[in-house]
């Protein structure tokens, strides 16, 4: 009876074991309330995207056809730009009278000379919104790298004072620091220096904010806020962008980053470069 | 789960701080030509903070007539490691350079150093091209 009793109680106990929960897997694979911390801060590792269509044009704006002729009548509706309510506060950027020639130009050639179909590093705050995931890796008390899918652009945030970057470079020089529990990041020096267009024109770059020519030049200050809410699972993503050679006063834009929580979430591998060739080459490539 | 701790520098060394994209790196040997050095004494007109190298232009009174030539540096994480940033080669500076041209007979040579007209010497960060030069100042000696 006492065998039976004990093989009962392990039986049970074996039921039992069976039926508990998987101990929680990957650390990005959030599905408790409490955000997670590393050391005193909140914990931002993972892959993160943007659900909007900032990208195009960060100003709201409604549906239309692919800005190209040419786009247009190859492509048709998958080459065109879906509405979007905007991540501009206020709606529009405010722009200063001597701002307005190169925002012509821009305009007058976006798609053509805008650096993503060529394969330019984005910049930021264009590198958070572009049409693909990237990668915040944080460590405890270290420099904070993110990885972006487009063209492998990458970042080191500097946890310490904001500095005098050495030169110019595409993605500028990032300086972190922790609000409380907010992430604030400030990137100086945005500059791409001489910048060859299609068929060989070189001229002196901007860096691009959108496909739709709005920019920002390297004497801008972009200052982003990283809000990790509670869930663990969204970032509220708050940009200041301050240039007075460009604006008559400084703009602010909003939106959320998503995590991707599916198990195999990671960025995969899109080197552009090979796919600009025929944009910036294609008069020198023999058909 | 304890993050493993991510060292500033080697992050630096992997990362790329400027440049379009990588492309195939050609070698010094095929470009320039080790037997034909040549001495370029200008003033700076521009800098290029480009990877693979950086470029030095300079115009420079030769054969009568004022040569734009380019002048090959080192990468920018590598003049960047030396000291070097935006105000280090301001335009109108008077330079002296020991260089190799180029193969093709284009205006265009690579550098291991440039000196200014008081004698200071400022390394361009140029690994290869250093290792050509020394080797020649061995031969020579």
């Amino acid at each position: 009876m006492r065998a039976l009793t004990r093989l009962a109680t392990v039986a049970t106990a074996a039921v039992a074991m069976a039926t508990l929960p998987a101990a929680p897997a990957l650390a990005d694979n959030h599905e408790s309330a409490e955000m997670d911390r590393i050391g005193d801060h909140p914990d931002l590792n993972g892959v993160w995207q943007v659900m909007n269509g900032a990208n195009w044009n960060v100003e709201p704006h409604s549906a239309g056809p692919n800005p190209l002729p040419q786009g247009d009548r190859i492509l048709g509706a998958i080459g065109a730009i879906p509405a979007d309510l905007g991540v501009v506060q206020g709606g529009s950027i405010p722009y200063n009278e001597a701002a307005q020639e190169r925002l012509e130009y821009n305009r007058e050639n976006v798609i053509t000379y805008d650096p993503e179909a060529a394969c330019y590093l984005p910049g930021i705050p264009r590198a958070t919104y572009m049409p693909h995931p990237f990668q915040i890796v944080q460590g405890d008390g270290d420099d904070i790298l993110m990885v972006y899918e487009y063209a492998s652009a990458n970042r080191v945030i500097h946890m310490q004072e904001v500095g005098i970057p050495p030169i110019d470079t595409w993605m500028g020089t990032s300086y972190g620091e922790w609000d409380g529990d907010t992430l604030v990041v400030t990137t100086l020096a945005q500059g791409p220096g001489l910048v060859k267009l299609p068929a060989g024109e070189m001229v002196e770059g901007v860096t691009w904010i959108d496909r739709a020519g709005n920019y920002i030049t390297n004497n801008a200050t972009v200052t982003e806020r990283f809000t990790l809410r509670e869930g663990g699972n969204h970032i509220d993503y708050h940009v200041t962008i301050e240039d007075p050679s460009i604006l008559t006063e400084p703009y602010e834009m909003d939106m959320v980053l998503y995590r991707h929580v599916e198990d195999n979430a990671q960025l995969l591998e899109f080197k552009c470069v090979p796919f600009s060739e025929h944009l910036l080459y294609g008069d020198l490539i023999e058909e | 789960m304890q993050m493993k701790k991510l060292s500033a520098a080697a992050i630096g060394a992997v990362l790329a701080v400027t440049g379009v994209g990588a492309y195939a790196h050609h070698s010094f040997a095929t470009e320039f030509d080790r037997n034909r050095p040549i001495r370029l004494e200008g003033k700076v007109v521009m800098f290029e903070w480009v990877n693979p190298h950086s470029w030095i232009h300079i115009d420079v009174e030769r054969n009568g007539s004022t040569e734009r030539w380019r002048i090959e540096g080192g990468a920018p994480s590598a003049l960047l490691r030396r000291g070097w940033n935006r105000n280090s080669l301001p335009a109108g500076t008077d330079i002296i350079v020991d260089a190799f041209q180029a193969r093709d007979g284009d205006t265009r040579a690579s550098a291991a150093e440039i000196r200014f007209p008081n004698g200071r010497e400022l390394s361009l960060g140029n690994p290869t091209t250093e290792a050509v030069a020394a080797a020649r100042r061995r031969a020579q000696n």
